[in-house]
């Protein structure tokens, strides 16, 4: 299965839309407590190749749900998830994922966890043990290869995550509040080096995140989740030039843009809490 | 580190040592007939005299408790991975698996004499059952127990039912497994004892036998010390073996412990 991810067929029959990813009027429903529970109700949304979107929401807007459908650990109700012109409902191991807490083994040091990761990718062992010395020290982590995530600061383990998600040879990286659990010094040191790593490799990434400028720096498109259950409110192209600089929110674009999503999560926020 | 290792040893040992000079002392007042309760004086010389044949009869002892438990922790094992695999078999046989082992010995090892002689073979059974059960029943607590985190990171990038087994599951486990091959360790000399004192030719509860059946009381008491002094080897010998592997895999408790101390 994960061969057929790493060829890519992209002239599929079933159309040649640009989509690398995309979720298709997707719905999700839970039984929670004896009541029914509508988390998701028919959203659409779509990555192109290269491209960086965000989903940004309220917390408890089903950004996670949506996550667990596109990893394919839990099938929609109704709607579809396409990866690279294929139907992957409910079918796992086509993306690369990066969780808001590191998920590295303690038992593994940094290379092993790295390693790992892509073993499970198809990968075979010497090539990923290889693949995980080179990039470690191509993002000067190289000194860390050796180490036990225990060993490592919140950022450097965020690091090795992401480098993790990375080198996966999957069409799509997912990141799920990637920095949610840093604190805000960090974080936003961490969002700095993620859209310098971004730059150089623009590989096709969704982000999910809380955080409207993490969302704006990073992203070309954003997609404004909001209501219950959750829909999507409006989907906003970001303006701001590429290569971008973490001194982008300087640019009064910046600033209207973070005014337009307060606004529109605002009215979906006071009802949700 | 060596030095805090001393103190902490230090009152249990004054403690023994207590207890046994109380004894001899308690012995020589009370004038109480050595064929009664023999102080802990003549019984180190009798064990000294008598340390060829008490070294033969447990040699034989130990290497029947390390057969049976090697054997017992590996059906353990085995039994974990396969209740873990299949959740209906677990749940078939997990009774099953509890109520074997409120059989007492003293019931079960003559019904094995009976059934298969007075060979090897029937206290091996014996041992066996016995000792499976502690590794089986906490490894699989073990296997069920792993971070969820990881268990999620390992769903969403696609990792099979195996894979998740390897990386995650079985390495999350092994504490569990350690906790287990301890409480095993403590029971497989005593139970090597019970199984020969139903039928054997050798062996230290052969001896053991010969000696309360003699009312040679200081012979039981040179038994019943060396008995002590074996489970708690294999006792030390588990425990040493969860320090090395718990280290190796950076989960020990006693990093934990250390890290405090630093």
């Amino acid at each position: 299965m994960t061969e057929q991810t790493a060829v890519t067929e992209r002239t599929d029959g079933s159309g040649n839309h640009p989509w690398i990813l995309e979720t298709v009027a997707v719905s999700k429903r839970y039984v929670r407590d004896g009541r029914p529970l509508h988390v998701l109700d028919r959203v659409s949304l779509g990555v192109r190749e290269g491209e960086f979107v965000s989903v940004v929401g309220p917390s408890g807007s089903g950004k996670s749900t949506l996550f667990r459908l596109i990893g394919g650990v839990e099938r929609p109700d109704e709607g579809s998830i396409r990866i690279a012109g294929r139907d992957v409902t409910g079918r796992r191991g086509f993306i690369s994922y990066m969780p808001q807490q590191p998920s590295l083994f303690p038992w593994l040091t940094v290379r092993q966890n790295i390693a790992s990761a892509l073993v499970i990718a198809g990968i075979d062992r010497k090539r990923a043990a290889a693949l995980a010395a080179e990039w470690l020290e191509r993002i000067g982590l190289g000194d860390t290869a050796g180490a036990y995530p225990d060993e490592l600061s919140g950022g450097m383990k965020q690091r090795v995550s992401f480098l993790r998600a990375l080198l996966m040879p999957r069409d799509v990286m997912c990141l799920d509040e990637p920095f949610a659990a840093l604190d805000a010094l960090t974080r936003t040191r961490m969002q700095a080096w993620l859209l310098e790593q971004w730059e150089a490799h623009r590989r096709t990434v969704l982000l999910v995140t809380h955080s409207i400028e993490e969302a704006i720096l990073l992203s070309d498109r954003i997609y404004v989740l909001g209501g219950s259950p959750t829909t999507v409110r409006r989907v906003i192209s970001v303006p701001l030039p590429r290569p971008r600089r973490p001194d982008v929110w300087n640019d009064p674009a910046f600033g209207r843009l973070r005014e337009e999503i307060l606004a529109l999560l605002g009215r979906s926020g006071g009802r949700d809490d | 580190m060596g030095g805090n290792r001393w103190r902490r040893a230090l009152p249990p040992a004054a403690a023994v040592a207590g207890a046994l000079l109380l004894w001899q002392a308690a012995c020589a007042a009370l004038d109480v007939p050595a064929w009664l309760l023999p102080d802990p004086w003549s019984i180190a010389l009798y064990m000294a005299e008598e340390a060829e044949l008490l070294f033969g009869h447990l040699a034989f002892t130990l290497g029947l408790a390390l057969r049976g438990m090697l054997l017992g922790v590996a059906a353990g094992v085995v039994c974990a991975f396969l209740f873990h695999a299949l959740p209906g078999v677990r749940a078939a046989f997990s009774p099953l698996l509890v109520a074997s082992q409120n059989i007492p010995l003293i019931a079960l090892g003559p019904l094995l004499m009976i059934w298969f002689g007075f060979g090897l073979l029937p206290k091996m059974i014996l041992l066996v059952l016995v000792c499976f059960f502690p590794v089986a029943w906490s490894m699989l607590a073990g296997l069920g127990q792993s971070e969820p985190q990881l268990r999620e990171y390992l769903a969403m990038i696609g990792a099979s039912r195996l894979q998740t087994f390897f990386r995650l599951e079985l390495p999350a486990s092994l504490p569990y497994f350690f906790a287990g091959l301890k409480l095993t360790a403590t029971y497989s000399f005593s139970t090597a004892v019970v199984a020969e004192w139903l039928g054997s030719g050798r062996g230290i509860g052969y001896f053991l036998v010969l000696q309360s059946e003699g009312y040679k009381t200081k012979g039981v008491f040179a038994s019943i010390f060396c008995i002590v002094a074996c489970s708690l080897l294999l006792y030390g010998l588990a425990a040493l073996a969860e320090h090395w592997g718990l280290k190796r895999l950076r989960m020990g408790g006693s990093r934990a412990k250390g890290s405090g101390k630093a």
